[in-house]
């Protein structure tokens, strides 16, 4: 791909001024911590992470090691009990409910593990379920919808519904829901877990692909040891703290 | 029944909302069912309270006695019809009266017989039968032992208008939604003269009749209709029956209850239904580690139950002191048949209602809980 | 919004439920108005045709129709009032009707009316003595125009040269003659209830412009106290049974309506519960939980549009299939409209209980979901 279009690619992402330069994410000293029955329970302990504008990152560890945690806060479902969440440029750590709402329909992207497409909603539809609940530019939304269905080679799956997909189809379908409000992070939670081995090779290379296309940065959450062979740099954790 | 009532225990906010539905339409059917008997009566208490078996009419009267009037020829031929025993005359007007020293004036209905046994009420509550001029029987819901009615003069005067005395009560014996005396034959007449100075003779308004030993009511009532084409003869509870507009209400009231009757097994039924439908999940599992499927039918229905049995008992909780109390003019009561009737009749509508459900959770297929199908 | 739109198109299973169940609802509600207004018309329509400022009956009548008398004189008091633009003279008698055709026991209960003043729902009385209008349910019962109804015992003949709509009075249909028709036909049939010429039992007053209250007092000084002045929404509460059927009926329709929003706070509670993936969901994208609770109410009122039409169309059915004169039923637009506007409310009220569970969704439950 030549630079001018991936500088192209880069001047749509929300909050990047300069492309290379704003890191996608800064986390630094995050802690998360839960009280249960009187006890506290640290999920995530002085977490520092930092992903360029670009980058993919695999975020390896067993369950219940706070990389669920971890990735709720980046993506602004969680609020941190301590430190500081920069994602593209904005500085999410003090945000409300309500403003981190806004910014995850603006900012960020989810593929969920268990998928979760709206069942009722056709694949198309289920792209542009974002616009929908956020009521920006339909006009803009249904043509981004479209480039979308194409890239990802689902064009002629586009008025299907879920029950009507494959697995492989569905998580494509995902992940184009993931890109439609062109966010500066996208947080994959274990995207291969409900696939056999070719089809879960096939996704990562196609999450490769889709990410460094558009020069959007990423987190896969995952066990899976292949994953780490597609990303750009491996993070372990453990019982809720990284090690580099 | 550990898991039905553990279920119901977790999700009290969903069966609270439904033994409420069903507890408020419990409350609305038999408060109407109430209202009905209660409507019902204060229109035509009255003629069912009398004692006459046989009420022969004119025809003109359109079965309602302040509409009716016999004339001597008529009269006559009634009298001379085979197979009366004995018959005697039953008069009825409604006056402006008042009563003891009440500011104000009322309206009573005032029904006078010249034969105790044909036309004088059949029980009382309390008090006697009039045996001297004067008295009278009150129904119960208006007057008291011992209350002094006055007729109106055509000005408003109660000088030298007829007076009566309450001796005796009796329930549910009113006429027309007003206060009803029972008085003996020249009461009336002096009650009408009393309201009316320039009336000539007073006619009868019925005359009442009672068969010779061995031949029913009816029989009788047929030989006087046959007798002469302007009687209108009827027995007791065919005469209350057919008072123009009792056939309405209980017209009107029947496609209430239908209505109404019909929401509650819907309701229960579908409830249900829908709640199997979210918890397959757990019955798959349930019957994946060995629960027979007839132990979840009876769970099942084990709900149903005391989801009605809940309702029917704040319903009726709900209407006990309503029973007591008057709405308006209608006095209610508590009708024990009613109440049992409903009740039978809504339980067995809810556990029919609840046969799709059953059949639902007959259908799972334990296999699926290995497969992760089970939820729907 | 059109997200909820879409779901209630696609899923039309999820909502059939409750809005089967909204639609019986809606029956029932429609049903009482409408019987209630068909109660109240057949008991009220004589006195509203008058369309009078004021109706006067006797003070030891009761305010009852049938046991008023009102001389001549108190009537020129009455029109001597200050005020009073048309005094009318008002009366009635109860009799069985004999039609042709039917049979000898077959009768049917008129009130034959005698007036004189004309009004929008009235024309003038017939001139031609024995003549009357006739209210439009006795159609139902074969009478055409020109057909001669015999009342009372002596069978006195009434021919019909028209019809009027909505004159009825205690339920049953009217004739509306002249006042000397009138008379005739009450000392024939009912001798112990005689009038004497210019005697009538109540007087329908005209007073434009003035106030009907205060002119009601003035007239009753002016006749001694002789006389009980209404207006015409005292006159009809005066009427027996009518206040007592407004109470007990809007009792029980209030009623209902609380069933209603409890069965749609029950049945929407269940739907939500069925939901809550879905709304994690989207709350993780960034739907905030005022979107969210706002599809539901469109849910809820597109639900309860669609029951209250079925049960229009069920009370408007209803309507043209009871025969006149068994259940007094009538499906007025006014009354469907009301229906449907309490069960919006009822719709809208119940679904409020979801509201909470709704804003309790927590997106974080979308990631990691399965586990």
């Amino acid at each position: 791909m030549s630079e001018t279009q991936t500088e192209e690619r880069h001047r749509d992402s929300t909050g990047a001024g300069d492309s290379d330069s704003t890191p996608a994410l800064e986390m630094e000293g995050v802690r998360k911590v839960y009280e249960v029955a009187d006890e506290e329970v640290v999920a995530l302990d002085h977490a520092d992470l930092t992903l360029a504008s670009d980058e993919i990152v695999a975020l390896v560890g067993p369950s219940g090691s706070g990389k669920t945690t971890l990735c709720s806060i980046a993506g602004g479902i969680l609020s941190p009990t301590e430190g500081k969440v920069v994602v593209g440029g904005k500085d999410i750590s003090g945000y409300s409910a309500k403003q981190l709402t806004r910014f995850r329909r603006e900012s960020v992207g989810f593929v969920f593990q268990t998928v979760n497409l709206i069942p009722f909603l056709t694949a198309r539809e289920n792209l542009l379920v974002v616009d929908e609940i956020s009521s920006r530019d339909r006009k803009r939304a249904n043509q981004r919808a479209d480039q979308l269905l194409e890239e990802l080679g689902l064009a002629d799956r586009a008025r299907n519904l879920p029950s009507q997909l494959s697995g492989g189809q569905k998580q494509r379908v995902a992940i184009g829901r993931s890109l439609m409000n062109e966010p500066a992070l996208v947080l994959f939670d274990e995207p291969t877990s409900a696939l056999d081995t070719k089809l879960g090779d096939q996704m990562v290379e196609l999450i490769r692909d889709e990410m460094k296309s558009r020069g959007t940065a990423a987190i896969i959450v995952t066990h899976d040891e292949r994953i780490t062979g597609y990303a750009d740099r491996t993070v372990h954790i453990t019982d809720g703290r990284l090690e580099a | 029944m550990f898991l039905a009532l553990k279920e119901m225990r977790r999700a009290k906010v969903r069966f609270g909302l439904l033994i409420s539905a069903i507890g408020l339409l419990v409350l609305l059917i038999l408060a109407q069912q109430a209202i009905q008997t209660g409507l019902i009566t204060a229109f035509i208490g009255a003629i069912e309270r009398q004692s006459a078996p046989v009420l022969v009419y004119s025809v003109d009267g359109q079965r309602t006695l302040q509409g009716s009037i016999i004339t001597p020829p008529l009269e006559k031929k009634i009298r001379s019809t085979e197979g009366i025993e004995k018959s005697g005359r039953i008069g009825q007007g409604t006056f402006t009266v008042k009563v003891n020293d009440d500011s104000g004036n009322s309206d009573a209905a005032i029904i006078g017989y010249t034969d105790p046994a044909l036309g004088a009420p059949d029980q009382l509550t309390t008090g006697r039968l009039p045996d001297r001029p004067g008295e009278a029987v009150g129904s119960d819901s208006d007057f008291s032992l011992g209350d002094r009615v006055t007729v109106l003069g055509p000005g408003g005067q109660t000088r030298g208008t007829e007076t009566i005395e309450i001796v005796g009560l009796a329930g549910n014996a009113q006429l027309q939604v007003t206060p009803t005396l029972f008085v003996e034959w020249p009461d009336y007449v002096a009650s009408v003269t009393s309201a009316n100075p320039d009336a000539g003779g007073v006619l009868p308004s019925a005359i009442g009749a009672a068969p010779v030993p061995g031949m029913d009511p009816a029989t009788l009532a047929g030989r006087i209709n046959d007798s002469s084409l302007e009687a209108d003869a009827l027995t007791r509870q065919a005469a209350a029956d057919e008072t123009p507009g009792v056939a309405e209400v209980r017209q009107s009231f029947q496609v209430i209850f239908l209505l109404f009757g019909l929401v509650v097994p819907l309701v229960t039924g579908l409830f249900f239904l829908i709640i199997t439908l979210q918890k397959s999940a757990s019955l798959t599992l349930l019957r994946a580690i060995g629960a027979r499927s007839s132990l979840l039918v009876r769970s099942l229905m084990f709900q149903v139950v005391l989801v009605i049995g809940g309702g029917l008992a704040v319903g009726i909780a709900l209407y006990t002191p309503l029973s007591q109390a008057q709405l308006g003019d209608i006095k209610l009561s508590f009708d024990l048949r009613a109440v049992v009737l409903w009740s039978v009749l809504l339980l067995v509508l809810g556990l029919l209602s609840a046969i799709v459900s059953a059949r639902r959770v007959l259908k799972i297929d334990p296999i699926e809980a290995t497969t992760g199908e089970g939820g729907r | 919004m059109s997200l909820a739109l879409k779901e209630l198109r696609r899923r039309p299973g999820r909502f059939g439920v409750a809005t089967v169940i909204l639609t019986l609802i809606a029956i029932l509600l429609m049903f009482l108005g409408g019987l209630l207004d068909g109660l109240t018309a057949g008991n009220t329509g004589a006195i509203r045709a008058q369309q009078a400022d004021l109706i006067v009956y006797s003070a030891t009548s009761q305010d009852s129709l049938v046991r008023s008398r009102i001389e001549p004189q108190q009537e020129k008091r009455v029109a001597a009032v200050e005020g009073v633009s048309e005094v009318g003279e008002l009366g009635s008698v109860q009799l069985g009707g004999r039609i042709e055709g039917k049979g000898p026991r077959d009768l049917v209960p008129v009130v034959l009316f005698g007036y004189e003043a004309a009004s929008q729902g009235l024309p003038e009385p017939p001139t031609e003595p024995g003549e009357a209008w006739a209210d439009d349910t006795l159609q139902a019962e074969g009478v055409k125009q020109g057909d001669v109804i015999r009342v009372g015992p002596t069978r006195s003949p009434v021919k019909v040269t028209g019809f009027v709509s909505d004159t009825r009075y205690a339920g049953q249909s009217t004739l509306w003659a002249s006042l000397e028709t009138w008379r005739r036909v009450q000392n024939e049939n009912r001798p112990d209830a005689r009038v004497a010429p210019g005697v009538s039992q109540a007087l329908v007053v005209q007073a434009p412009g003035a106030n009907a209250a205060e002119l009601a007092t003035r007239i009753d000084e002016a006749t001694g106290g002789g006389t009980s002045s209404l207006t015409e929404s005292e006159a009809i509460n005066a009427l027996p049974g009518v206040a007592a059927q407004q109470s007990v009926f809007n009792q029980i329709i209030g009623l209902t309506v609380l069933i209603a929003i409890i069965v749609v706070a029950l049945f929407f509670a269940l739907i939500t519960v069925e939901r809550i993936g879905l709304y994690g969901v989207l709350k993780a994208l960034g739907a905030g939980s005022g979107t969210l609770f706002a599809g539901v109410l469109l849910q809820a009122v597109i639900v309860t549009v669609i029951a209250c039409a079925v049960g229009a169309v069920a009370a408007l059915a209803l309507d043209a299939v009871i025969p006149v004169g068994s259940i007094p039923f009538v499906a007025s637009g006014a009354r469907l409209l009301g229906s449907t506007v309490f069960l919006l409310v009822a719709a809208l009220v119940g679904c409020a209980f979801s509201l909470r569970r709704v804003l309790k969704v927590d997106p974080a439950q979308a990631i990691g979901g399965g586990q």
